[in-house]
């Protein structure tokens, strides 16, 4: 069935698709209407299950977890502030290794205040031991839920999908929703082969020696290296059955290509039009979509940019004193690579500034023009 | 689906073992000490009654508890609960944020919730009991009486009236105490095993060398001579006495005072002659020599009295009285002026030389204070008119002790209520050859003269008694866990139909405003089971036993964070350093 809706709302169906019977979480804008969607269907019986208005984001994370261990799927949103607040028991979800699924919407962290597109929230819990997925709309948040939770159930780890505020939050587009019967058959219900029990009570995080300690997150970092072939393993069985498939990375016009533009959300879209335009042009651009950024796709990204000369990196964020937040990622990925690509860093669209098809052919002839190395980002911004 | 984390045991630690075993309360170097102290009200409350716990058990509905409570300090309740001046009141916490807790109602609340109840009463065991003599059965009297029974001793009151009681029988009008619930209160003292005899007056149908087969003696006669003007005229039969008046309105006489009623006296004798006086059908002046302010009579007495339309007149002193012709009085009153004299005594009235007012009346009823007949007691035992108080003699071997209106302090209900339960204490203590004033050191509530009677049994076992009980202060009452909220006051009938007869015009308090009353207390230094400790408390150590009323917490885990103490609204908990 196919539906005009916002992002907050897609992402707010899949909930509802894959029967999550606990949701745990606190307003904030821009995520919501999410809250105010999943609220509204449990007061009408839509869904069954419990939704808990927490006093905190980080309590309701902590109750995430909790009722995780008892053996039920789980589900919260948050974003910005609200997922700094929750950073503790981020590490905790992780290292209980709960299948806890999350929808941030990205916003800008604060000071100074706004609600505005900017990646910098999520990205700045990259070392929480979360599986993060990059949204470009609507209809990817609702099929990224749906795998993020087969994926997290596998693998025992918390997953985080990720949508910008407003550009793919509360933009309204035709969604398609897919068949409950077939998410029931898709995603079967959560059958964990361990759970609190009343009968037994257990404690779970107990100080453990440092040898075990090291041990576990070994066994955590191997588990979380195994997501890349689950990922696509289940975006695969995902196409198959809806017909959607997104990859981990999704390569465009990157046979042929000199220069790739790499991008990560909703800027995606704004650059598959771009670089037909550049092409028009007679410039040989392609473009890369980077879709999971933990675990980072290091491999794939290897493969998809081999023989490139120029790689331009669009971050919409930013870590001071290290620069785009991809990009740092990306080089690092490509350390090894033979032929040595320049590969440049631009900053744009920070703080919901708009990232238009003039902003990114302005940043692929830059790029092309270029004949030497830049090691700092290069911001993109009105003068 | 595969699975890829075969056994969740093998990617997170779960231990299935307790972790009590890990002492955490060894890493604090405080711990929450559970104290008890008193509430202002408790301290300025002269019977020591336990406000704070009953308000508790009030506000619960647990009534016969909660008299059971007042109970153990004060024999009175009913009749506190409608004469007593309320001292409570004026220093409660409460009136620091909103306004005072309606103590007084509240306790007039439980007795009449339970007055068809039994409270228990348990006497302490006495190996030794002494046989004790009381002369009077006012209040002074059937305190000291209820409190030795409590204490396991045996005594026997001397009453020379027909009727046991006082001033509460013949004094106070039907209108402000019933009869009924002086009866009440004075039958379930006397189950204790009391001895009344009435209708016996000690110096005149029994001496008191022959008390002296008594091993303790206790003087409590009161104060029921009506003082005299000392003006001329005052013999005249238009003249009578306030106490006089009052004797022979409570004794169901049909007493005629007249049309036009002139009342001397500001005190609360004054105003009750004038109220009866008003329902007898008389039109009642009361001539005050000093204003209003100055008036020793009750707030709310005055302001009923007003309401009940009784005139005032300020500033005038009688000289003398004269009959008419017309078979009425005439009055000359002396106009006075205030002279202050320090910031502690009342402002002196002095006479405007040549400045007099004239009033005419049918009758003129005088209530300047009352004396004491002390014409059958020892000179020894007497000074200025008064007998001396307790405990300040034991004099050659006679356990003599003295209390009530009698002894020169403050006149008022539970003033002789106190006096009867120092000399209970006192004569039992005289008994174990305690020292008195060291006891009493220690088992006052805070630093007034009140005694606790709970105090007082928690060492006399042992002889070993601690130290009194501090006294919340405003200061340390957590009021973020209290609303603004209004004092409740009780109803009065309509002043009209007061007037029509010797109903009782406070009707009292519906259980909910009862009860929304006692909600309003914040329990100063007296724990009522709010939760704060347990909901507060990190560890969740913190555990209470509601059938055995405690709370406790488990120091072997408990590290010290005061998060319990500072969530307390009421200071029950103190943070003590380890030492």
């Amino acid at each position: 069935m196919r539906e005009f809706m916002t992002g907050n709302h897609a992402v707010a169906q899949a909930v509802k698709l894959c029967r999550t019977p606990l949701i745990a979480a606190y307003p904030i804008t821009p995520q919501t209407p999410i809250y105010e969607k999943l609220s509204e269907w449990e007061a009408s019986g839509a869904i069954k299950g419990i939704m808990m208005r927490t006093e905190s984001e980080h309590s309701a994370m902590a109750s995430c977890i909790a009722a995780s261990l008892t053996g039920v799927r789980t589900f919260t949103a948050t974003s910005s502030q609200g997922l700094a607040l929750m950073h503790e028991m981020l590490h905790f979800a992780a290292g209980c290794r709960v299948p806890v699924v999350m929808a941030n919407v990205n916003r800008l962290m604060s000071a100074p205040w706004g609600f505005w597109a900017d990646q910098l929230d999520s990205l700045s819990q990259r070392d929480t031991g979360w599986i993060q997925l990059y949204c470009e709309n609507g209809q990817e948040a609702l099929d990224s839920v749906i795998q993020a939770y087969k994926i997290a159930e596998q693998i025992f780890l918390p997953a985080m999908i990720a949508l910008e505020a407003f550009f793919v939050s509360h933009f309204m587009e035709p969604v398609e929703i897919p068949d409950q019967e077939a998410v029931d058959r898709f995603l079967p219900p959560m059958n964990l082969p361990h759970r609190f029990d009343m009968e037994k009570p257990g404690f779970l995080v107990p100080v453990v020696p440092s040898e075990l300690y090291m041990k576990y997150r070994h066994m955590a970092q191997t588990s979380m290296d195994s997501v890349k072939e689950v990922a696509a393993h289940v975006d695969h069985e995902f196409r198959a059955v809806f017909g959607r498939g997104y990859g981990i990375i999704e390569p465009v016009m990157m046979e042929d290509a000199e220069v790739a533009i790499v991008t990560a959300g909703s800027i995606t879209s704004t650059a598959r039009l771009a670089i037909r335009a550049l092409r028009e042009e007679g410039h040989r651009v392609g473009l890369l979509k980077i879709r999971y950024f933990r675990p980072f796709p290091r491999e794939a990204i290897q493969q998809a940019l081999r023989g490139k000369k120029k790689i331009a990196v669009i971050d919409r964020n930013n870590s001071i004193g290290g620069g785009g937040i991809f990009c740092q990622e990306l080089r690092a990925a490509l350390v090894h690579s033979s032929d040595h690509p320049f590969i440049y860093s631009y900053v744009a669209g920070v703080g919901g500034t708009d990232v238009t098809p003039e902003v990114i052919r302005k940043i692929a002839l830059n790029a092309i023009d270029r004949t030497g190395p830049v090691d700092e980002s290069i911001w993109i911004m009105e003068e | 689906m595969k699975v890829y984390a075969e056994s969740f045991e093998l990617v997170i630690p779960i231990s299935y073992e307790s972790t009590e075993v890990i002492e955490t309360g060894k890493w604090g170097f405080q711990k929450p000490e559970p104290i008890v102290m008193a509430a202002p009200c408790e301290e300025a409350c002269p019977a020591g009654n336990p406000i704070a716990r009953f308000s508790y058990l009030a506000g619960d509905g647990q009534y016969k508890a909660a008299l059971e409570t007042i109970l153990k300090e004060n024999p009175f309740p009913g009749v506190c609960s409608r004469v007593c001046f309320h001292p409570c009141e004026s220093v409660c916490n409460r009136n620091q944020y909103d306004e005072a807790v309606s103590v007084n109602a509240l306790e007039r609340h439980v007795f009449d919730a339970t007055v068809d109840l039994s409270p228990k009463l348990n006497p302490a065991p006495n190996n030794d009991p002494k046989k004790i003599a009381i002369v009077g059965a006012g209040p002074a009297g059937l305190s000291c009486a209820y409190f030795l029974a409590l204490l396991g001793h045996r005594a026997t009151l001397f009453e020379a009236r027909q009727e046991p009681g006082g001033v509460l029988r013949w004094g106070i009008p039907e209108y402000r105490l019933p009869k009924r619930v002086l009866k009440k209160e004075i039958k379930r003292i006397l189950e204790l095993g009391i001895e009344m005899k009435t209708g016996v007056a000690v110096g005149k149908d029994i001496s008191m060398e022959a008390l002296s087969r008594f091993d303790a003696l206790f003087l409590s006669p009161g104060a029921g001579m009506s003082l005299p003007l000392g003006v001329e005229g005052e013999d005249l039969t238009k003249v009578w006495k306030g106490t006089d008046f009052l004797n022979r309105v409570n004794s169901g006489e049909r007493v005629r005072p007249g049309k036009e009623v002139i009342v001397i006296g500001g005190g609360n004798t004054a105003m009750d002659v004038a109220r009866s006086a008003r329902r007898l059908g008389s039109s009642v002046t009361v001539a005050y020599r000093r204003t209003k302010k100055e008036m020793p009579a009750i707030a709310d007495e005055i302001e009923e009295t007003e309401q009940e339309g009784v005139r005032f007149e300020f500033l005038v002193q009688p000289v003398e009285i004269r009959l008419l012709k017309n078979r009425k009085i005439r009055v000359k009153f002396q106009r006075m002026k205030l002279r202050k004299t320090s910031q502690k005594e009342r402002p002196r009235p002095i006479a405007i030389k040549g400045s007099f007012v004239m009033m005419e009346a049918d009758r003129l009823i005088t209530a300047v204070g009352e004396g004491v007949d002390i014409s059958w007691i020892p000179q020894d035992l007497s000074e200025k008119g008064f007998i001396k108080s307790v405990p300040s003699f034991v004099p050659d071997g006679r356990k003599i002790f003295a209390g009530g209106d009698a002894v020169d302090q403050q006149r008022s209900v539970v003033t002789a209520i106190s006096s009867g339960k120092r000399a209970a204490i006192s004569i039992d203590l005289a008994f174990r050859g305690h020292d008195p004033e060291e006891v009493f050191s220690k088992i006052r509530i805070g630093s007034k003269e009140t005694l606790s009677m709970e105090a007082y049994l928690n060492g006399r076992e042992m002889g070993n008694w601690g130290e009194p009980k501090g006294v919340v202060v405003y200061d340390q009452i957590n009021t973020l866990f209290f609303k603004p909220s209004e004092r409740m006051i009780t109803g009065r009938i309509d002043p009209g139909k007061a007037l029509k007869g010797f109903s009782e015009v406070h009707t009292g308090f519906s259980s909910e405003g009862a009860r929304l009353s006692a909600l309003r207390c914040f329990s100063c230094g007296t724990c009522n089971y709010c939760y704060n400790c347990y909901f507060f408390c990190p560890e969740g150590i913190v555990s209470f036993d509601f059938v055995n009323r405690t709370r406790k917490v488990d120091l072997d885990h408990c590290k010290g964070c005061g998060a319990c103490s500072r969530a307390c609204p009421r200071h029950v908990i103190e943070m003590r350093l380890i030492s």
